[in-house]
Order: C-alpha cells, then structure tokens, then sequence
C-alpha cells in the first residue's frame, strides 16, 4: 500500500514537471528565433479559453508574436476575479505590456489600477471598457470592433436575402416573422447586436414581427434548446431566425434539421455573427443564410501589433496598417459572410 | 452491603408503578412494576423482547407511557428528553456506546455542558474535574486522550464517569460486559460497588446469568411485557431465572450432540497475519462433523483467525489445505468458491442489509447462483431457496418480502444461517453466533449447528460464553495474545483449565 | 513554516519520519509544490509574488472557512458560490460612485460603507438560516438541500440583476472608497499589507477562538463526530446546525462585498463554483467529509496549497488546462494519504 502511495505522489510530481516542459508554443519557438536581441515579455489573459472565437484570436496573437514577444497567456476561465489575480502575477513576473480579454467589461477600472501602479501599458481587447475608463489612462488603449457594425450588417444581409427570396414569407402576409436567439443579456456586443440587426431590416422597409427574444447565451446547446421549444410552439409560423453568434445559429440548424427541415423544399433562413469554420460549413451547405465575419485574425493581429508596440516602448500604432476612433480603439471591420464570398472568411482562418 | 440495603426497606429511590405502553398491534408493556433501592445492584432480565428496552425508554421519556406514574425520591416525575433525565440524576451508560470518537475523553464527558469563563470554555476546570471522578472511581485514563484511542471498556468507564459527573442517582447500565475480559469486568464490579457505596443505584441489563448472581442484590425478570417476579439475588440460581424468563423449566440448555467427528479436512499451518498485532503462527485441523470451539479473552485475536481463513485479513505467512490440497483464500470471494462460509460478529453492521427483505438477505452470498442464460435473475429459484432458508432454518416471519431489520435477532441469525448454507459450504465459521439472541432461540441455533455438523460440515465456532463452548463443541481452541495456547478436548476439559490457557501468552 | 517543516524533517529519521510524513501530509504537498516551481523558476521567490498569493487567498479562506464548519458537522454547502455572488451583486449596486452615470440606484445617497456590507452579510446569513433549517428540521440532506437553495438564489440573484434602468449590466463604477477596502494596504514598517490580508487574518482568528475555546465550536465537533451522542448529552442539534449555517452565510456575505471590491464589478455569474474550490481545499486540508474533524489551520493551509497551485502554474506557464489536470490529481493525493490515517488496516 506504502508503495501505492509513494507511487501516486510520485507520479503527481512528474506530472507537474512534465507538465511545465511544454511552455505555450509561442514563447518557446519566441526564445529560439531571437537568440540576439531579448524580446519583450507580453501578459495576455484570454476571458474564456475554451471560447470557439476567442481561440481563432489566441491563435493569431500567438502567431503574429511568433519571434517577436514572449507571452504569458492565462485562461480566466470566465471569472474576473481570477482574471485579476492572473494581472498581478504577471505585474510580478516582470511583462512589459499587457493584453486583455475582460470577462466582465466593468472591471477595467481595476485592471488600469493595477496597470497605473506598475507603470504598465495595457491593451485591451475584443471587450471593450467604457469610454471615460480608457481615458483615465493615458497608457491604455482598446482592439475591437464597432460592437453596432455586426448588427448592421448581419441586419443588411439579412434584408437583402430576404427580398430576393419571396417565398420565405410562408404565410404571405408581408411581414418577416422571425425568432431570435440573444447572447449573454448585458454584453455589449449581444445588446448592440440584436437592436441594430432589427433595426437595418426595418430601415430597409420590411415590416417584421418578433415571436420570440430569449437569451441563448452565446451557446449551441441552450441555442438548438430554444429554437426546439420555439418551433413547438410556432411551427411554421417562424420565417427567419436570427442569432447573436455562429454557435447559436448551428445550435438553431441542428434543431431544425431536427424538425425535418432542410429536406425536400422545408426551408428556414438561419443568420449568425461570427463566421466561425463550422458555421462557414453550414453556409457551404445552404443550411445557413449567412454568417458575420467577426475577423479574429486581425483582431489578433493589432492586438499583438499594438501590445509588442507598447512593450518596446513605440507609439502603439507604429508600423501598422490601424488607425485609432475618438476613443483610442482600433476597430477592426466586420465583412458580411455568404455563399458568394466564402472563400474570402476561409482564408481568415489560415 | 445488602443488609444496609434491606435497611432502608419501603424506602425506594426509583419507583415505577402499573406502566403500560401499546404499539400499534402489540402491547408492549403491561401494568409493569420495578422499584429500585437507594445503593443497590437491580438486574433487569428478560429475553429479547420481554420489555425492557421499552421500559427504560419510558423511564428516560423517550417513549410516552399510556399509563402508570414514575417517582424518583418520592417525587413523580415524567421526563420528556435525555437531557432532562440527566439532569435529574437518571442516565444510561448504553450498549452500543454513543461517544463522539474524534474528540477528547474530557469532551465527552462534559459535552452539552462546558464548563465556561466567560465567553470561553474553562478546559482548565474540566480537566480537574475529571480528573477528581477519575480518582474517585479508580479510573486511569488521561482526559486529554482521543477516545477513539481507548478501548472499549475504557469507553464504558468514560460513560460511567459521564454518568457520575451528572451527580446521577440511578445508572442504567445495558449489556455493559458484553465486549469486556475477565479482568476489564471485575474493574467494572469494583466501579460499581464503589458507587454503591455512594448511594447510586445500578440498573443492571444483561443476559450473563452467572455476572447477575455475582453483582446484583436484587433482580426482576420480565417475560412478554409483564413483571414476572422481584427477588433477592442471593436466593436465586441460574435455573430458576431462566425458568422465570423463558416460563417453562429449562432442564437442559443444550441440545444433545448427536454428530460425529471424521477425517481431517482443514489443515491450517503457521497462519500469521501481516498487520501485527493479529494471529501469529496458528496452527490447527478440523475434521469433518467436528465443532471446534475458539475461545479466548477479548483482544487475543479470535476473529483474526476466521477474517485470515476467510481472506478479508492480510496473511502474511502459513498455509492452508483443504483435503490435503493448499488453498489460499485472498479475498472472500475466493473463499466462498472454496467452500469457507462465515457469519460474522457483528450482525448489524457486517452481517445483515437492515433495510432490505428476507429474500435478498438469503441469496446475496450466493447471488452468482441466480442469473441464468438470460443474464436475469430467476425469481423462482430465489423463492425457492428463501423458502428453503425460512423453513430449514425454521425463521418466523409473515413473508419473504419481509424486512430483515423487523425480525428478533434469533431470526436474523437464523437467515444469516440459511444465507451461508445456501453456499454448500465445507467449512462454516461462526463468529459469536448466539451473540444478543434470547434463552430460547439460543437453543435452537445450538440445535442448527450440531445438525449441520452431523451432516458433515466442519464448523468453527468462536464464543465468549464459556458455558456454551463447554456445551455445544468438540474441541476447544484456546487463543492468547494473538497465538494458539493450546487445543483442548471439550469432554475432559473445565473451564479453569481454558480460563489459565487464555492467560498463557499475557 | 518552510523552514519549521525541513527543520523537523531533519531530525527524524526511518519509520518515524515515515508517520510524520504521513500525518502531515498536506504540508509535504504544499512544500513539494513550492519546491518544484521553485526548481523550474527561481524568480518566484519574492515578497511580491508571496503577498499576491496571500491576498488572492484572503477571500477564499473567508468562504473556506464557513464552509469548514459546516463539513465538521456532516453537511455541506453548494450554495455558497451563489451567495458570494449575491452579496457582491447587492452590495456594489448599493456603493457605486456618485458620478456613475449607470448607477442602479440614480438617486441613492453615498452611504457608509459599513450599511451595505452589514446587510448583506444580513441577507446572507439569512439563507444560510435557511439552508440550517431545512437540513436540521426538514431532515434533507445538505447536499440536495443547498443544491436547491443554489439554484434559488441564483434565481433571486439574477432577477435583482437584470432590472430597469439598465438591465443586466455588470455592476461597475464602485465607489474609489469601497474598492480601497478590498484593494489598500497599509504599511507596516516599510512592508505592505494588504487589507484583504488583515481580514482574512481577523476572520482566521475569529473562527479559531470559536471552534476551540467556545461551547458553541465544542458542539460543532461533537454533533458532527456523533449526532446522537451530542442530543443525548442535551446539546440542542438544530440551533446547532442553524447556528452553523448562519456563520458560513455571513462569513459567504463579507467575502461577497470584498470581492466585489477586489474586482471592482460584480454580476450574478460573480462567485460561480467558489463552492467547490471552498470544499476542496477543506477536503484537502484534512476536514473530514464524514464529519467531527477539522482544524482551522488544516484549511487555511488547504486553501494556500490552491492558491500556490493557482497562483504557481500559472507563473510557471503551465498549459491551463494542464492546470486542471494536476489540480485534480493534487486533491485526490492529499486525500488519499490523509484517509490513510483514518483507516484501520487488516
């Protein structure tokens, strides 16, 4: 038993020290291609890494830093206390520059705080702080999007499709019924989202009448558990569904598919944001309208750009394509995504 | 002592008058009496059943009396909680010890009512003042010790120090020898007379006849719910309790033995145990239709013996063979495919499913027996053997569907009996089988186990009762200290001879 | 402690450093774990990084030790997380700054600190009064019970979240007052205390001196060890329990305000499976699930060993989910070696 026991403690501590061998791969392949010149380290905290978007936009930080910053990246596992407490360890670990992903995008006052003490500069991203907050700070700034423009342009997309494809108005009455599924009440993104995709169909003179509202929270399951409740309820009586996030949207085609449609001439107009590779199957296929391309790649890209810029002591924007709004935020555009130009959203995620 | 007692004669400290208690279809307690002396030993008999649970439950208010009243010095009282019993002087040192294990001796005693200064608990005070009972009663523990770390009849003294604390005037001691030795039971007595002599009464519960005799100055035998009869000890005889419990004269306490002992077909060679300290180089053979008795003190490692046999007990050396081919039982489900059966101590926690019916409590050792090519169990022959175990073994109970929990423990022990014969076993080891049964069932498993060895089972069988090893048995295996002291022919032997063979290796 | 720990590893030698090892497990693991991220990076050896992990651990003993409690007496508490959350929810909505423009409360005046943090410490004991009085009259066991309590507050958490005037916005633009008494030092003699620190420390004592020198801490043990025992010996086993729970509720709802002002915002997702880490670290600091053991010190050195593992790995940059996985394996080896006390071999 004693042996057992020995074995198991040994075994743990193995498992530690093996564990710490394989260092995330950037800073590793990082330290090998700069052996001269000592390159900068950078903290990243992603909110959630197991989030399907956020590991595109971890990928191409990782891979745009590749030679040219060591990074420390921390999961924060969606829970901001930990997030803070990932910032002071990496305050203490000596990085140069700070990159982060809130989970909760009240809480930069906190993260500037820690931020100000050490004399860091902080890039935000993908979560954007307010606006007074980002001007507290004279050595923070902000990667993102215009949390409006993917709402606009899902809600473009959205209205074209709809007027060229008559017959989607099942019960001819000349109003777009349509059901949609929200991300996470109180995020910015799902809030702007779902008022101005509605608001460009309505802009675009078509009457529309919402079924349904309900919070998916940016996930496939609860998403396909909605739209089954929603067309038990409805039925046909549904004309478009429209959906916060990519994840969602394939949770709506899966219970679709579910409900016998897409077969023969059963048809649903299903729209995401996004343009994650699954979703761009789905576009492929004809099971979705469209998709958002939510563009991790150079989202990723200006993030390390600007965070390597920062850590080395540059102006933030030195030697990039970006250009800073009003509110020292790079916005990086959103491209509508459909079968015509999935070739394009491909090439994003290369 | 009793002439001091029998001065105070009409004067009782504990009076309960025409109790009577009903449960839903039984009466319980009919129109009871019991009245206690001041500074007295008062044994409660009765077999299993006969009320004296239920009746101490009235007194401590755990049950509600439908009638009947209850003095204490003359005063009526009627207590509604444990605590309140307490209180009043009246407290029980019980059978199934109920201390809090994890913590100090001192806590125990002292739970429900620190001492306090302040706002803080007074450990300096408990600790002398523990330590002040200790001395009265003789007791050497340290009060700072864990009680998990005592033995059992240190627990018992811890309680009966527990009792004392709370100034009680009346202590009801329940079975309080069954787990002791010979020298743990005369510090008991000691204690006990050294209560007497501060006035404290002693309701003493217990099935030991012979203790009775030697401890009691007055005894009261209940039989069915009813109060059979008050008497001085002094003018009692074992026989005649048992008459006035059982209700019909008990000639003979044992059956007759009618098997006979054959070949050798268990030979066990210099068994000793890995995890010290157990059994060390054990060696012994039983024949086929022999009962070996294996005696001992509590603490000299009789169960080691049947748990190594059995292979629920690390062995690290010895050999076992069976019909002269070696076994080696690893775990008990090897053993069972060996054909070793036992039927361990402790009923309630490792033999019987409490909450579960008759049915299973037969099958479950054999359950590999009962699923056919389909994978399923077969409901038939399940009925059959549980019928089978009911009637061979003559278990009362209205059903097979029957909770095992509801049945008396002579019953229980009964199906436990059938449960292990449904195994075909060669060799049956009984651990403390007539352990808590009543005067009555004690005969007729006495009965089971010599019929099951004139069919030609080898039956080991380990008891504390030394008038039944004497009784019933044909050998005798006497344990000390973990090694064998000597084996013993039953018919030529006393039990002076096992008592000096126990304290061999001491 | 290092030191004390290697010291007395010296001076023994064989079977006995054998047993010593064994009933000090936890210790061990604690100092193989420093030992092994030390080995791999030195600079982790700096009051910096010590101080950060004793604030991150500040929080966390406060619920652990609430928790604590409530295992010694045989039960359990799921809800806890849940009420972390809710107490932060309450008390930033009520202590944001009185130029936020998205305040909860537009009108609200500047209140004490001190009102808000009472209340929900208030509340909090409130369901932990609930969460007592359905295990210790309701006779439902811990687990279900809190399970349910933590699914409610969850519920009551969220609809006081998600109202007018601006929906569910996480709770931000705290007071610069309420988040220094979570995010302040003082300084001692050229060292840098955190406050977060000197609660925990107070908290730390608090729950000491009451689990071992009061009535109240005796019965603890004693109707955790054996229930019955304690009601036969007159100890009152439902104000006991209800007692229990109180404590871990208000010790659930300080722990809520501070961390809120430690993060400087708060939703109702804010405390999600604290719970869990809470039991955990208790487990692995050597309170029993069977209950009647427990020690103070056994659980705030559990909730170090987590926080060295959190706070370690992370600077070592292990591969996060990696973490998980030796997270897991760490609880199950203190575990296993601390059961070996307990177990009677045959």
């Amino acid at each position: 038993m004693k042996k057992v026991l020995a074995l198991l403690l040994a075994l743990t501590l193995v498992f530690s020290l093996a564990a710490c061998a394989p260092k995330p791969a950037a800073p590793a392949a990082g330290e090998q291609a700069a052996p001269a010149a000592e390159t900068p380290k950078i903290g990243v905290t992603i909110y959630k890494f197991d989030d399907n978007f956020m590991s595109f936009v971890r990928r191409a930080i990782e891979k745009s830093a590749e030679g040219k910053a060591e990074l420390i990246l921390n999961d924060s596992q969606n829970n901001q206390a930990t997030q803070n407490e990932q910032v002071d360890m990496m305050i203490s670990k000596g990085v140069k520059s700070l990159a982060i992903n809130l989970v909760d995008p009240q809480a930069a006052p906190a993260i500037i705080t820690k931020a100000k003490a050490a004399n860091l500069p902080v890039v935000f991203f993908n979560k954007e702080p307010n606006a007074d907050v980002l001007k507290s700070y004279d050595k923070c700034w902000y990667v993102g999007t215009a949390s409006a423009e993917a709402g606009v342009i899902q809600g473009k997309m959205i209205a074209d499709a709809w007027k060229a494809n008559a017959k989607w108005d099942k019960n001819g009455d000349g109003k777009m019924q349509y059901v949609l599924l929200k991300g996470e009440p109180g995020h910015p993104d799902a809030e702007a989202r779902t008022k101005y995709a509605v608001e460009e169909v309505k802009n675009a003179g078509i009457t529309v009448e919402e079924l349904e509202l309900q919070t998916g929270m940016w996930d496939s399951v609860k998403g396909k558990e909605l739209v089954d409740a929603w067309l038990a309820k409805h039925g046909d009586k549904i004309e478009f569904v429209i959906c916060n996030n990519d994840a969602m949207a394939l949770g709506a085609v899966s219970s679709l598919k579910g409900n016998g449609y897409f077969t023969g001439d059963k048809f649903m107009p299903v729209v995401g944001v996004d343009a994650i590779p699954d979703a761009l199957e789905q576009v492929k296929s004809g099971l979705m309208v469209g998709t958002v391309l939510n563009d991790a790649k150079n989202q990723g890209g200006a993030t390390s750009d600007l965070a390597i810029n920062v850590a080395n002591g540059k102006d933030p924007l030195d030697g990039t394509q970006w250009k800073f709004d009003n509110n020292k935020a790079v916005r990086v555009p959103y491209v509508a995504v459909t079968k015509d130009n999935i070739a394009f959203a491909e090439e994003a995620y290369k | 002592m009793q002439n001091a007692a029998l001065k105070h004669h009409g004067e009782y400290l504990l009076e309960m008058v025409g109790i009577s208690k009903e449960f839903p279809g039984v009466r319980a307690l009919d129109n009871v009496q019991f009245k206690v002396r001041p500074g007295t030993v008062h044994a409660l008999m009765g077999e299993n059943g006969a009320g004296k649970s239920t009746l101490m439950k009235c007194l401590f208010g755990i049950y509600h009396t439908d009638s009947g009243e209850i003095y204490l010095s003359g005063k009526k009282i009627r207590f509604t909680t444990a605590r309140q019993a307490l209180d009043n002087g009246v407290s029980m040192v019980h059978q199934e010890l109920n201390q809090v294990r994890q913590r100090n001796v001192m806590d125990n005693i002292w739970l429900g009512r620190y001492p306090k200064k302040g706002l803080f608990v007074d450990e300096d005070k408990m600790y002398e003042d523990t330590r002040k009972i200790f001395n009265e009663l003789d007791i050497r523990l340290d009060p700072r010790e864990k009680v998990e770390k005592l033995s059992v009849s240190e627990m018992q003294m811890v309680e009966i120090a527990k009792a004392v604390s709370y100034h009680s005037k009346v202590i009801v001691m329940d079975e309080p020898t069954s787990s002791l030795t010979e020298k743990e039971v005369n510090h008991l007595f000691t204690i006990i007379r050294a209560l007497k002599e501060k006035q404290v009464s002693i309701i003493y519960i217990s099935h030991k006849m012979e203790e009775i005799l030697q401890i009691s100055d007055e005894v009261t035998v209940m039989r069915d719910g009813k109060w059979i009869a008050t008497k001085p000890a002094k003018e009692l005889t074992t026989d005649m309790i048992i008459s006035l419990m059982v209700g019909r004269d008990l000639t003979n306490r044992f059956p007759e033995k009618t098997n006979m002992p054959g070949e050798t077909i268990l030979k066990v060679e210099g068994l000793t145990a890995t995890y010290q300290p157990s059994i060390q180089d054990v060696s012994f053979e039983l024949r086929k239709g022999e009962i070996l008795g294996i005696a001992g003190l509590v603490g000299s490692k009789r169960t080691d013996i049947v748990e190594s046999l059995f292979g629920i007990r690390h062995v690290s050396s010895g050999d076992v063979y069976l019909h002269g081919k070696k076994v080696k039982n690893s775990t008990a489900e090897e053993a069972i495919r060996n054909r070793f059966a036992l039927v361990t101590e402790e009923r309630r926690s490792t033999g019987i499913f409490n909450i579960l019916n008759i049915s299973f409590n037969s099958i479950v050792a054999n359950l590999g027996e009962y699923f056919g090519s389909t994978g399923l169990i077969d409901e038939e022959k399940c009925k059959k053997d549980t019928k089978w175990v009911i009637d061979s073994m003559s278990v009362k109970t209205p059903s097979q569907r029957t909770l095992i929990g509801s049945l008396s423990g002579g019953n229980q022990q009964k199906v436990i009996l059938g449960r292990w014969l449904l195994t075909q076993p060669e060799i049956l080891m009984l651990d403390e089988p007539t352990r808590g049964i009543d005067v009555g069932a004690k005969y007729e498993i006495y009965k089971l186990i010599i019929a099951l060895a004139s069919e030609g089972k080898g039956i080991m069988m380990i008891s504390s009762e030394m008038p039944e090893l004497l009784g019933i048995t044909d050998r005798i295996l006497v344990m000390s200290n973990g090694r064998v002291a000597g084996i013993v022919e039953t018919r030529e032997t006393t039990q002076e001879e096992i008592l000096r063979l126990s304290a061999k290796y001491l | 402690m290092l030191s004390k720990v290697s010291n007395r590893l010296k001076s023994l030698t064989g079977k006995d450093a054998a047993a010593w090892a064994m009933n000090n497990a936890i210790f061990l693991v604690l100092l193989v774990l420093l030992l092994v991220i030390i080995a791999i990076s030195p600079d982790f050896v700096s009051i910096n990084n010590f101080r950060n992990i004793l604030t991150q651990a500040s929080t966390r003993i406060i619920i652990a030790l609430g928790i604590g409690g409530l295992i010694i007496t045989q039960g359990t508490d799921l809800s806890a997380g849940r009420m972390v959350g809710l107490a932060a929810v309450i008390s930033a909505s009520l202590l944001q700054a009185a130029e936020y423009p998205y305040r909860m409360y537009p009108d609200l005046p500047m209140l004490p600190i001190f009102v808000p943090i009472l209340l929900v410490a208030a509340i909090t004991g409130f369901f932990g009064l609930i969460n007592g009085f359905i295990i210790s009259k309701l006779k439902v066991t811990p687990f279900i019970a809190t399970l349910g309590t933590m699914i409610i507050i969850y519920g009551v958490n969220s609809i006081y979240f998600d109202r007018p005037p601006y929906g569910a916005q996480p709770i931000g633009g705290l007071s610069q007052s309420y988040m220094d008494i979570a995010q302040g030092s003082i300084n001692l003699g050229g060292f840098m205390i955190p406050f977060l620190v000197i609660y925990a420390a107070l908290v730390t004592l608090f729950i000491w001196v009451l689990w071992n020198k009061t009535r109240f801490g005796k019965n603890i043990y004693a109707v955790g060890g054996n229930p019955e025992a304690a009601v036969v010996s007159g100890v009152n086993l439902v104000r006991t329990i209800l007692t229990v729970y109180v404590i871990a509720g208000v010790l659930y709802g300080f722990a809520g305000a501070l961390e809120a002002a430690r993060v400087g915002s708060a939703t109702n997702n804010t405390g999600n499976m604290y719970e869990l880490d809470a039991i955990a670290a208790c487990v692995v600091g050597g309170v029993s699930f069977s209950g009647g053991i427990g020690t103070v010190s056994g659980v705030v050195t559990g909730v170090l060993i987590f926080q060295v593992i959190n706070y370690g790995l992370a600077f070592i940059g292990v591969n996060p989910y990696l973490q998980y996985i030796i997270k897991g394996l760490i609880i199950i080896t203190a575990v296993a070696i601390d059961t070996r006390k307990y177990i009677k071999k045959k």
